[in-house]
């Protein structure tokens, strides 16, 4: 066989303009907005409810997050093996998931099995006991992995991580004890879910194959819930950094030292947020981006490293994580800052600008591909009171933005002095 | 239903395609048929750090990320015991340079001194990671030479001792390329928003003119029948201790490979599964339990492991799981429990199929194993599982001599 092709590149055609489908929305005759995404080719859905029941509205660590896990642990017609039994049989996929400003259930499953589903969901979300010995239970468990958990260099660092940002006493800052396992008992848990697993607190999010009786169903389950209170108690709207910017948290006998860099900054309402996203592509945000060149791909220092940024309903984070060994970890802190500063006070270069606009061009199709992320992209801007706008606001920006604005953004958002510095592992 | 059209270029590239228009992307999925079995005992780890190698620059492309971020794509890679396989997301109007960037690393890599010493670093670092610097992080390094005491199957894929990695050269990398990387070795599947005629002109424009290599033959020794039962324990600064056991099982395309799958669902599929609510929420013996199959090519390991509760006794831990096991020969619910695992795992595999990138990533591997057709039977191979093969299966293979097992003790002073 002869090889007398020319390699030559294929050419570069733009990603075509991103087009999100938008969702129908109706409400329930309690009230309970509803959004229905219609997308992918099998008859499945993802069923999501979401409530304002996150962590930032426990008045107690740990509250709602075991209230969240509690839900699955036995209802008024159900014990908690009954509910486990019943989604399996039906092929159900439970997701329970208790964040730091909602909480809720994903459910994902055959469309033949909504009925079976909706009931059950019906008993997990506003019909739960919590049981005292499936608490006591799960309380001795949750013990047990957050024993390991602490174990990790990486865990012990982003939960000192947040706490330096949002302070020892804010719900997104405070870090778990072992004693705070033993505070737990049914009647918080029943008082929190009464106060928070309520319809005016919640919505619903569906996608995959809509059918015509699925609005139908959807209200007889759940459209004749009713709550008792009205609680729109506002939670702690502000928060409060620690003063100390750098902690070392030694822990002997480890290999690799974790190390989380950041500080709380802007979140997606923030006119800002697009260009700031981009920039934190550049730094860490992808394979390709200057943290991965330089301190994995270049000198070899980690397996990974990346940066990230995060909405908050009351705030947003920024965050680079790394794992390195000790020869090389303050090498690589050192080269952290360096890399911001060149970000700071050297335009990137149009090369470069041409690589990350494409790379996030693609990233916005898979971001709108099939049913599952479609109801993630259009969750994580409708939390913050945002729609679709706000991608095409980005996608504006990522075609637009200048080498400029990138320097102003690292010159505002990242100030080296704001950084918070934790580092974790032998000295 | 997934369609899919399969057609071989004169060199021996297979190729398979799934048309899917739902998706404005095409995943690009090739499979190299080389994995940490192939490896030489004494200089294990290298088809891993070859994985790593391949994203260092080819003959005529110095660098594969940045042309591929250029034009709205993403990729990654893994490598097993059997197999290396690379995969990519594109944008449709985009699929000629995925074309382009894996055709020219199938031909020919830049082997760069430097971008092997680099990529030896960043091993060395993914192991610290992966299995020192992680609580019980060792127990599957010491769970393999355990269980296997001839194939290569004895040691973990990132290498069985990091000296190895360290003393790789250049030329032991080049000879491996030739001798693996080949189209005859390979199996490309493409899936997403590309139809067959397309697929195929791309494929026998770019990977046509890759000539056929000599593959290195594959003579492993098979592992000699376990003959009594063997027991390790190890001594560890951990919160609590763990138990893990593993009875060697058949190969991926054994006539029981679906049984077992289905015995490790009724045993650990999900909350209900058997040894979680009899170990975890009944007996509380456990805070933690688990089953799976290593699901390798040749003969593999069925495992179970599970943290203890404290204060509960390894050995009594250690018979209640056998206890559970055992439990599964009796008529008592299995019935119903094996509609369950049934009708999940179809659901599992709807939704596994969802995704553009595992189709792709299935069709290669079902294609590795001889059964292209297995992306469209393997619920109904599940579902014929009848609970006399699930009591043959058991009566087979979970035998004490059949059995491993690791006590990963916690040597921790209560407080």
């Amino acid at each position: 066989m002869m090889n007398n092709l020319q390699r030559i590149r294929p050419p570069v055609f733009p990603v075509e303009k991103v087009v999100i489908p938008e969702a129908k929305s109706f409400r329930l005759n309690n009230g309970v907005p509803v959004y229905l995404i219609e997308a992918g080719t099998e008859d499945i859905m993802r069923l999501e409810f979401i409530f304002k029941a996150g962590q930032v509205k426990e008045y107690l660590p740990l509250l709602a997050s075991t209230c969240n896990m509690m839900l699955s642990e036995g209802s008024q017609n159900y014990s908690s093996e009954e509910l486990n039994r019943s989604l399996d049989y039906y092929g159900v996929f439970l997701n329970q998931t208790a964040e730091k400003d909602s909480a809720g259930i994903v459910l994902f499953f055959l469309n033949k099995h909504i009925e079976k589903v909706l009931e059950l969901s019906r008993e997990i979300l506003f019909r739960p006991v919590f049981p005292e010995a499936e608490l006591n239970s799960l309380m001795k468990k949750r013990l047990h992995w957050h024993m390991v958990n602490r174990e990790k260099v990486q865990n012990l660092a982003i939960d000192q991580f947040f706490e330096s940002l949002f302070g020892k006493n804010h719900p997104y800052g405070y870090q778990i004890r072992e004693q705070d396992f033993e505070n737990i008992t049914p009647s918080l848990l029943s008082d929190f879910h009464t106060k928070y697993y309520t319809p005016e607190n919640m919505a619903v999010i569906i996608s995959g194959k809509i059918h015509n009786k699925t609005a139908e169903l959807l209200n007889s389950y759940i459209g004749n819930i009713g709550s008792n209170e009205n609680n729109n108690e506002a939670s702690v709207n502000f928060i409060n950094g620690e003063k100390l910017k750098k902690v070392h948290i030694n822990k002997s006998g480890t290999v690799q030292n974790a190390i989380r860099i950041g500080s709380a900054t802007i979140n997606k309402k923030h006119p800002d947020y697009p260009g700031l996203k981009i920039l934190d592509s550049i730094l860490g945000g992808y394979f390709g981006s200057r943290l991965m060149k330089n301190i994995r791909e270049e000198k070899g220092y980690t397996y990974s490293i990346s940066s990230s940024i995060s909405s908050l309903d009351i705030a947003g984070y920024k965050v680079i994580s790394t794992e390195v060994g000790q020869k090389n970890y303050q090498k690589a802190i050192d080269e952290i800052y360096s890399e911001i500063m060149l970000l700071q006070n050297v335009p990137v270069k149009k090369e470069e600008m041409a690589v990350v606009r494409n790379y996030m061009s693609g990233e916005m199709v898979r971001m709108f591909d099939g049913p599952f992320a479609l109801a993630e992209s259009f969750r994580s801007v409708w939390e913050f009171g945002l729609d679709n706008s706000y991608y095409y606001r980005l996608a504006e920006k990522i075609k637009t933005i200048d080498p400029d604005e990138i320097i102003e953004l690292a010159r505002t958002y990242y100030n080296i002095d704001d950084l918070y510095e934790i580092t974790v592992g032998s000295e | 239903m997934i369609n899919y059209k399969r057609f071989s270029l004169e060199n021996g590239l297979r190729v398979l395609v799934h048309e899917d228009k739902s998706t404005p992307l095409i995943a690009m999925n090739i499979l190299y048929d080389v994995g940490s079995r192939d490896e030489n005992p004494a200089m294990t780890g290298l088809a891993h750090l070859f994985e790593h190698l391949m994203f260092g620059g080819s003959l005529n492309i110095p660098d594969y990320d940045t042309p591929l971020q250029l034009v709205g794509g993403e990729n990654n890679a893994f490598t097993n015991n059997d197999i290396t396989n690379y995969y990519l997301t594109i944008p449709s109007e985009n699929i000629e340079t995925g074309f382009w960037l894996e055709s020219d690393r199938m031909l020919e890599l830049d082997f760069s001194q430097k971008n092997l010493d680099t990529q030896r670093n960043v091993v060395i670092e993914e192991f610290n990671q992966r299995y020192l610097n992680q609580p019980y992080g060792d127990a599957i390094l010491k769970l393999r030479p355990l269980a296997y005491k001839v194939h290569p199957y004895r040691w973990p894929t990132i290498g069985m001792d990091m000296a190895h990695i360290k003393n790789t050269d250049l030329e032991q990398v080049k000879s491996f390329f030739f001798s693996h990387y080949a189209p005859n070795n390979a199996i490309l599947a493409l899936t997403g928003n590309i139809g067959y005629d397309l697929a195929f002109q791309l494929s026998r424009k770019w990977f046509g003119p890759i000539e056929k290599r000599t593959i290195q033959s594959r003579n492993l020794h098979a592992e000699p029948e376990q003959t009594e039962e063997r027991i390790l324990t190890i001594e560890r600064d951990v919160p609590s201790t763990a138990l893990y056991k593993v009875w060697h099982i058949g190969p991926r395309n054994g006539k029981d490979f679906y049984t077992l799958d289905l015995i490790t669902d009724l045993l650990a599929g999900g909350e209900s599964g058997r040894l979680y609510t009899k170990l975890v929420r009944g007996k509380k013996l456990f805070s933690e339990i688990n089953a799976y199959l290593t699901a390798d090519i040749d003969p593999g390991l069925i495992i179970v492991q599970g943290k203890l509760m404290k204060g509960v006794d390894i050995q009594q831990a250690d018979e209640s799981v056998n206890e559970v096991i055992n439990g599964l020969q009796s008529e008592n619910e299995i019935k119903d429990e094996m509609e369950k695992v049934k009708n999940k795992f179809e659901s599992s595999t709807v939704f596994s199929n969802t995704s553009i990138l595992n189709k792709a990533a299935n069709l290669s591997f079902f294609e590795l194993l001889g059964e292209p057709g297995l992306i469209n039977n393997e619920v109904d191979a599940y579902r014929n599982v009848s609970h006399g093969m699930v009591i043959e299966a058991l009566e087979r293979y979970f035998n004490p001599t059949n059995c491993s097992t690791i006590n990963y003790i916690s040597t921790r002073k209560k407080k």
